[in-house]
């Protein structure tokens, strides 16, 4: 299990599983990447059989050198923050409650969470071709009291999750029956 | 109009500047927010790797450039729009 550090821990709380998106919404990410890498040394051997003295050039030499480098460490930076964006995205599922993780852009962090007791209906939705084959999807949580519905997006096996909800939400509402 | 060619390399020492910054912002975040775990350790490392090797090569070639070179552009032009004869 991954170490989390939990934010408002409740008494007796596991943490049960940590989701992120699937593994192919990475992919493609990193798919972007490549060819965002591979794109200008098509462009500069296009640029080259065109102007062969290019790199001759006392000035489109250095300015092609510092272009360069300035772009790949531009792009690598874009990369990393791209897999921040998708390694800091979590949903978080305790035997307590269901918490919402999401890191939009640099500088703003969204967490919000719901109590599995409050839970009423949990949906399940795989939709396209691509999420079919790679069977990632949705999942919306609907709790009680609640206009908007908590949303679990492009997660691997929504089938499989939304049963583990179910099956916790039920326990949750037995526990806080007894208790009261 | 005459300027040295290290004015460019004074918009790229910028450019490292604000990449300098964003770089300690994501690794900020990595740590501040992310999971104490191998994943994280190794994605930053990766990260500093990559970008010292990067910064390495472009100071290899960056190096051997000479810089106090003046170059002269809008000459012909200023050239002949100042000219009344």
């Amino acid at each position: 299990m991954e170490i989390y550090r939990l934010s408002n821990k409740l008494p007796d709380e596991k943490i049960i599983k940590i989701l992120r998106k699937d593994l192919f919404i990475l992919i493609k990410k990193i798919a972007l990447f490549v060819l965002l890498i591979i794109l200008p040394m098509i462009f500069s051997y296009l640029m080259l059989a065109v102007y062969p003295d290019l790199l001759h050039g006392t000035v489109s030499y250095p300015l092609i050198v510092l272009s360069i480098s300035a772009y790949y460490l531009f792009i690598w930076l874009f990369f990393f923050f791209t897999f921040i964006d998708y390694y800091l995205d979590v949903w978080i599922i305790t035997n307590e409650r269901i918490i919402d993780v999401q890191q939009k852009g640099f500088f703003a962090r969204i967490i919000s969470e719901q109590r599995l007791y409050r839970i009423q209906d949990v949906t399940s939705e795989v939709q396209g071709f691509l999420p079919t084959v790679f069977r990632y999807g949705n999942i919306y949580v609907q709790t009680a009291g609640s206009k908007q519905r908590f949303f679990f997006n492009e997660i691997p096996h929504p089938d499989i999750v939304r049963d583990e909800i179910i099956k916790l939400a039920e326990r949750s509402k037995k526990k806080h029956k007894d208790i009261s | 109009m005459t300027f040295s060619l290290s004015f460019f390399l004074l918009i790229y020492a910028l450019f490292l500047l604000l990449w300098g910054v964003f770089s300690l912002v994501a690794i900020y975040h990595m740590f501040r927010f992310g999971f104490l775990n191998f994943t994280t350790f190794f994605t930053t490392f990766i990260y500093i790797a990559i970008s010292v090797l990067i910064l390495f090569l472009s100071y290899q070639y960056i190096s051997q450039i000479s810089w106090g070179l003046n170059i002269t552009v809008f000459e012909d032009l200023f050239n002949n729009w100042f000219n009344f004869n």
